[in-house]
């Protein structure tokens, strides 16, 4: 996989969980069942994303900053040859790779990052 | 919905014999049978739910839980320990009795949360754990979640 997919990933799932703890029910259960400290997990949360962002590049730091902010993800996955970003296919060649998630690749139809679920 | 229904016989696994939490996780994951890089992402971000408060529920049980784009649909696994490990639950028991769930971000039916609702309540049922315990293979585990109508 390659490093800068791997590191939105991370990044990517880190504001999922960043954001759900605004949610009224991830965050009651969070703090009723599991008797999470709700503030305390949000700052751990986003100073692990200040980190992560220092190993992008700058274009892709500024396009995950982008995106995650007017469209909520930044990477997309592609499933049966459709990009979920924007349910455009994408080039049959790319999803012929032997492993299409070895390279960065961007949708050409809407800019998000993709991802190839396994 | 039913709770069974999320649930396959191989990603069922009643003699977990690990030895630490990170590689009960790990176990866990891998009976979802993702590539290598996928197993690891996943196992990293467990870690990070862990890291932010245990997911040891008490009374033997723990639900990690995230969500991660690595799966494409809902996936859950359960695991049983009998010698019980330290995963620094909230009663600071060993944990017996291990349920993953792990979901994509966006859900077409949004299933996380009902899902990880309908674990935590039959997990507080008094009787479970010994119920539990009493399971002999993994069809039996799908019929108490049946019988427990959840």
């Amino acid at each position: 996989m390659h490093d800068q997919l791997e590191t939105l990933l991370e990044m990517q799932d880190l504001h999922m969980q960043r954001r759900a703890l605004d949610e009224g029910g991830v965050r009651e259960l969070e703090t009723g069942l599991f008797e999470m400290g709700a503030e305390q997990a949000i700052d751990a949360l986003e100073a692990k994303i200040t980190e992560l962002e220092l190993r992008l590049g700058k274009s892709n730091q500024e396009r995950f900053r982008h995106l995650i902010s007017t469209r909520q993800r930044a990477v997309v996955p592609v499933l049966a040859g459709v990009c979920y970003g924007c349910f455009v296919a994408v080039p049959t060649s790319w999803a012929a790779d032997a492993d299409p998630n070895d390279k960065l690749n961007v949708c050409q139809s809407c800019g998000h990052f993709q991802y190839y679920p396994s | 919905m039913r709770l069974r229904d999320f649930f396959s016989v191989d990603a069922i696994d009643l003699d977990l014999s690990t030895e630490t939490k990170d590689e009960t996780l790990k176990k866990l994951v891998g009976l979802f049978h993702l590539d290598e890089k996928s197993e690891g992402i996943l196992f990293k971000m467990l870690k990070r739910r862990e890291n932010l408060g245990s997911t040891g529920i008490g009374r033997g049980i723990a639900i990690p839980h995230c969500r991660s784009l690595v799966v494409n649909r809902l996936r859950v696994a359960f695991g049983r320990h009998g010698a019980g490990l330290d995963f620094k639950a909230i009663d600071e028991k060993p944990v017996h009795y291990v349920f993953l769930i792990v979901a994509p971000p966006l859900e077409v039916s949004n299933q996380y949360l009902p899902v990880l609702g309908k674990i935590a309540q039959f997990s507080k049922e008094a009787d479970v754990p010994e119920r539990l315990a009493a399971v002999e293979n993994a069809e039996g585990f799908l019929q108490l979640l049946e019988e427990k109508g959840v």
